[in-house]
């Protein structure tokens, strides 16, 4: 019945009003603090991840094993100096010539991997008149459309972006490990110094840049090759690669759905 | 209408859930980073940051800028698909400052041989020489040029 307001409500209204305004500023200053305090972020912006899908092609008919990527790599992307620390790496594959008068067509397999491959290959100790074929592989990330790594992380400091490349957020990793044991490619490690974990991220601040990741810059064969899916260029070297040999993924059967095509692979690479 | 009061015990209840629920929300408001879920489960400034890094190798386009007689010139010899810092180095800090020197100037025989050295894991291909059964009277630069290797200096 009665519509007028009392005095004391209405300045309790007034004040809790006046309250809920002051409290705005300090409560974003107080969020801003703390993701602060959690992440920061400095960005080049321009370059959009949804119109893109990188791929790498890998010919291995091409890979003579100088460990010029390698080294590459590592520079670019500071990544520690001991020897058991790659992004990229290469696999010397040697297949030795089966004992006479068995029921093999191929020996022994060996694999080797001296420093990544970093300094090249030194001469092999299994001698010319035994090998029935040895070739170089190199090995990255292998861009999973399925990324068991992904899968693994508990805090979702590892993912898939959307251009494909599958990135560690350096500022959210707990180092846990449980994505380096779940790469079935071998592709992670945990660094040293940062205690978080690393692998190739497709030297994301270059291709963002339009540049081509530093293995494909400096490898002098064309053995990677580095394309765009959702940007093919005239003669598009992806569909070249696709069309001329036959393309193979490493693990099929683990349904990760890799986007780094080899071609011609004996069934010896894994 | 006695009937339909709350019992004590049940508001409380209720008052407790409310506020657990409260605080959790506004736990993740403040916890939860600014763009997480922009493209999924993870924070999309992580892609910014990735692509924060600084260059190390500034690619052949960079190169091309002040050196394309070189360039145009190696690109009619076999050498044609080596990148510039393949054999030159790293040179972000080059490209950007031409008084900083290109990590390397002058070549060793082991450079050469990083690609030329013969190994049987080597495919056909490429032109392969065991040193050791190679003229050994001087540098591979002394009967070869790099930019044109089928040219003697």
């Amino acid at each position: 019945m009665n519509h007028v307001i009392s005095r004391r409500r209405m300045l309790g209204a007034l004040g809790s009003a006046l309250g809920w305004i002051a409290s705005q500023p300090v409560a974003h200053a107080a969020k801003a603090a703390v993701q602060n305090l959690l992440a920061s972020s400095h960005a080049p912006k321009g370059y959009d991840p949804t119109k893109h899908k990188w791929l790498m092609c890998i010919d291995v008919d091409r890979c003579i094993g100088c460990g010029l990527c390698v080294d590459a790599c590592k520079a670019e992307n500071h990544v520690p100096e001991a020897s058991s620390f790659f992004r990229t790496w290469i696999e010397r594959y040697i297949i030795k010539t089966p004992e006479p008068g068995g029921n093999e067509v191929r020996g022994e397999v060996l694999v080797d991997s001296p420093n990544g491959g970093r300094n090249g290959f030194p001469p092999s100790t299994v001698p010319r008149e035994e090998i029935l074929k040895s070739f170089f592989v190199p090995k990255l990330c292998n861009l999973c459309e399925h990324s068991p790594c992904a899968q693994a992380c508990p805090v979702g400091a590892t993912f898939d972006s959307p251009d494909g490349a599958v990135l560690v957020d350096s500022n959210y990793c707990i180092g846990c490990g449980f994505c380096i044991q779940a790469c079935p490619y071998g592709c992670r490690f945990l660094n040293p110094e940062t205690k978080t974990a690393e692998k190739c991220s497709l030297c994301y601040h270059r291709i963002t840049r339009g540049l081509r990741p530093a293995c494909v810059e400096v490898c002098p064969t064309q053995a990677r090759i580095f394309g765009d899916l959702k940007n093919p260029v005239e003669n598009d070297p992806v569909q070249e690669f696709v069309r001329k040999n036959k393309v193979f993924t490493l693990k099929p059967h683990l349904g990760t759905e890799p986007r780094v095509l080899y071609a011609n692979i004996d069934k010896e690479v894994r | 209408m006695s009937s339909l009061k709350m019992p004590p015990q049940v508001s409380r209840l209720v008052l407790l859930t409310l506020g657990i629920v409260g605080s959790y929300l506004v736990a993740r408001k403040l916890l939860v980073p600014k763009t997480f879920g922009e493209y999924g489960w993870y924070r999309g400034a992580a892609l910014e940051e990735n692509a924060a890094h600084k260059l190390v190798f500034a690619g052949m386009k960079s190169c091309d800028e002040c050196h394309s007689d070189v360039l145009q010139k190696l690109g009619k010899y076999e050498h044609k698909t080596i990148s510039c810092e393949s054999c030159h180095g790293p040179s972000r800090a080059h490209a950007d400052d031409p008084d900083v020197k290109t990590p390397k100037g002058m070549f060793a025989d082991s450079d050469c041989l990083r690609c030329h050295q013969s190994s049987p894991s080597r495919p056909l291909w490429i032109k392969q020489v065991d040193p050791l059964d190679h003229y050994r009277g001087d540098k591979c630069t002394g009967c070869h040029v790099p930019h044109q290797p089928k040219e003697t200096p």
